[in-house]
């Protein structure tokens, strides 16, 4: 089973998208921070990352180019409230860009694309 | 010399003196016979003086009754003039006599008569009217010229009217030259008359009986004349001197001050050239000077009468084409002050507009950077509430009353995120970069990307696309989003289905791009409005969509149109534009 990694600094919305992931079949594990999530990377090997931009501490972009540095195999969503942050070239080595939105369903469908992908690659 | 000096009688002085006097002077006697007569006496009456002097008045004068009385003490008419016939042996000339009585220490009475040849007279009444005449003119021309707020060309040629009509200069033809700062040129500029004897003779016989007042003249000079003046302003058009040429007889006449009398036998430089232009030997080239300075000249030619120019002309002349450099000058002032207003209020008007747009600017950016951080504040949150409401929707029983309470609260967060994301597009700085491409490709991809929600619209799409090969400069992705906004208008609008027509073409400068539907067309009400932001007529919507499209267009230089078609629906078109190079180029 897939494991998604979920970093977010919004309690409810950590709830709603492991509760979504989940329902979809996904193993899911949440991280309050970008560091938190950096950890999570390290030590639990997820399959994708769902990762926020706008986050108390270091945020979304900064965490982005270290998992990168990490291990470039693993996808990365940014799933973000601000549409704008799509002009900002330093998103665009990110698999996908996702404005954030209570219809789940182009988040959903994007995890299950680039995990399709992933598994033909490997 | 003092009067006590004086030792001859005084009588014998007076005698002397009245003898000598050129004034034609004779004293008679009750009798008529003449006591003294004057040299001036002399010559009216054609005889020596002493042959005079001795006779009686009938020798010389035909009607001598027409001093019956006069000799008397009490005749009431004392100083009064006669008319007199002058018999000069083989013809007889008619002469006034100015006709005064005395008496001397004796108490003999006499008359003291001083003739006036009447031909003089007349010639010097006819010279008086005359000047009094041109003098009126000048008065009306002044008047007209300072008083009607003329525009220049309206004072140019009032002032060759003025010079050619009968009740002025009486001129035949005239030319004005002014000074040209520009080309440091004295340049002709207007002329007036006829060019041949036929054309003036015509010209003249209408004029018989012209109005005396300027602007009767100028009224029918505009309707009668102008058409004559073809031949003398393609002369004058040909009129230039270089003002550094100080020798030439036009910039010499200019500086001079005076007027200048040119005839036959002058010779000087730049004479044949003017002689040449003009077709003639005679002519007055008067100064038009201001106070600031030499401003042009006129010229003034008898080219078809061949008249002698006079003195009085010349006299005339040099007053009038001061009161005329004055008039020009101050026409010129005042169109130049006009001028000068004209651009302050545009100067102003301007300011104002710019002041609004930066008040408008600095407004809506303030809106904007609240509104960015207020929708941040809200997605989330609402990305919760509506994601558990359609998570409450799915796993409540189908029988559950309570799932249409979730219904409502999935509905509405989305139309809050939908808010939202008009929103953040609305206020986001556009600064994407644009590229030259196809139009018809924009409008395929648009096609392609739509035909699942059309079909399910039962819409049909027709697309007439004849841009070709021309490229346009644009945001694709701006432009996709535009069209795409604008065909889901024209689907709701349609909502038992319908047709939508895409069409592009080039024109000049740009691809006109048009949407077309089959709908009920825009509504009166809601023309004026429907690029307002937060306006719309939906229920579901924004009211940014044609707001964010218009602004877009905007941001490509032009302009989005909302019209509706004459067989019904509406139709909404913009102009994309040609790359840069290709503008240039066509220019």
């Amino acid at each position: 089973m897939a494991k998604v990694l979920i970093v977010d600094d919004e309690p409810h919305l950590r709830l709603l998208y492991e509760t979504e992931l989940r329902r979809a079949g996904y193993e899911t594990m949440t991280a309050n921070n970008a560091d938190q999530g950096l950890e999570y990377v390290e030590t639990m090997g997820p399959d994708l990352i769902i990762l926020d931009i706008r986050m108390a501490g270091m945020d979304g972009i900064e965490a982005l180019q270290r998992i990168l540095d990490m291990d470039n195999t693993i996808p990365v969503i940014l799933n973000t409230a601000y549409s704008s942050y799509r002009e900002n070239y330093l998103t665009w080595s990110a698999d996908a860009y996702i404005t954030k939105s209570s219809d789940t369903t182009e988040l959903l469908g994007k995890v299950k694309e680039l995990l399709d992908a992933k598994m033909v690659e490997n | 010399m003092t009067r006590s000096s004086s030792k001859k009688p005084t009588a014998d002085l007076a005698r002397l003196g009245m003898s000598a006097s050129r004034v034609a002077q004779i004293i008679v006697d009750e009798n008529w016979r003449v006591v003294v007569a004057s040299a001036g006496a002399g010559r009216l009456l054609a005889r020596e003086q002493d042959e005079i002097e001795g006779a009686l008045l009938e020798e010389f004068v035909a009607n001598v009754e027409v001093f019956a009385g006069c000799t008397d003490r009490e005749c009431p008419e004392d100083g009064c003039f006669r008319q007199l016939d002058v018999n000069l042996g083989n013809a007889t000339v008619a002469a006034e006599a100015h006709c005064e009585r005395f008496a001397d220490a004796d108490g003999h009475m006499y008359l003291n008569l001083v003739l006036h040849d009447a031909s003089e007279l007349e010639a010097r009444d006819a010279m008086r009217a005359a000047r009094l005449a041109k003098l009126n003119l000048l008065n009306q021309v002044s008047e007209a010229l300072y008083g009607a707020q003329l525009s220049l060309p309206q004072v140019l040629e009032s002032v060759l009217i003025a010079m050619t009509a009968g009740q002025g200069l009486r001129f035949n033809r005239a030319f004005l030259l002014l000074v040209d700062e520009r080309t440091r040129r004295l340049q002709g500029e207007i002329a007036i008359g006829p060019s041949s004897r036929d054309e003036a003779d015509r010209i003249w016989r209408d004029l018989a009986d012209q109005p005396t007042d300027l602007y009767e003249m100028m009224t029918s000079y505009d309707t009668s004349l102008k058409q004559t003046d073809v031949a003398v302003n393609n002369i004058v058009r040909e009129l230039a001197v270089d003002l550094g040429d100080d020798d030439h007889i036009l910039v010499r006449a200019m500086h001079s001050r005076r007027v200048v009398h040119v005839t036959e036998a002058d010779t000087g430089h730049g004479l044949p050239d003017v002689r040449r232009w003009l077709s003639v030997d005679r002519f007055a080239v008067a100064p038009l000077a201001t106070r600031r300075g030499a401003i042009g000249v006129l010229i003034a030619d008898n080219a078809i009468s061949g008249l002698e120019i006079t003195e009085l002309d010349l006299e005339f002349l040099q007053l009038f084409a001061n009161q005329s450099a004055n008039a020009i000058e101050s026409s010129r002032l005042t169109e130049e002050l006009a001028r000068k207003v004209l651009d302050l209020r545009k100067a102003q008007q301007k300011q104002k507009e710019d002041q609004q747009t930066l008040l408008r600017m600095e407004r809506l950016s303030v809106m904007g950077e609240t509104s960015a951080i207020v929708a941040h504040e809200l997605r989330n949150p609402l990305v919760a509430i509506g994601g558990f409401a359609r998570a409450l929707l799915r796993n409540l029983p189908e029988d559950d009353s309570n799932r249409q309470y979730a219904q409502i609260i999935t509905e509405e967060t989305s139309r809050l995120e939908r808010i939202i994301h008009d929103l953040l597009d609305f206020i986001r700085p556009q600064k994407m970069m644009r590229r030259n491409l196809s139009p018809d490709q924009v409008v395929h991809e648009v096609a392609r990307k739509m035909h699942p929600m059309l079909q399910n619209a039962s819409v049909e799409l027709e697309l007439d696309l004849q841009a070709g090969d021309t490229d346009v400069n644009c945001h694709p992705g701006e432009i996709q989003q535009v069209l795409q906004n604008l065909v889901f208008n024209a689907v709701q609008a349609q909502p038992d289905g319908g047709r939508i027509r895409i069409s592009s073409r080039y024109l000049e400068g740009g691809v006109l791009i048009q949407t077309a539907d089959d709908g009920p067309g825009i509504a009166t009400d809601v023309a004026d409005k429907m690029f307002s932001p937060f306006y719309t007529t939906k229920t579901a919507g924004s009211g940014l969509g044609l707001t964010i499209c218009a602004q877009i267009i905007k941001s490509h230089g032009g302009v989005l149109r909302g019209e509706n078609l004459s067989e019904g629906g509406a139709c909404f078109s913009f102009i994309l534009p040609l790359p840069k190079s290709e503008t240039e180029n066509g220019d």
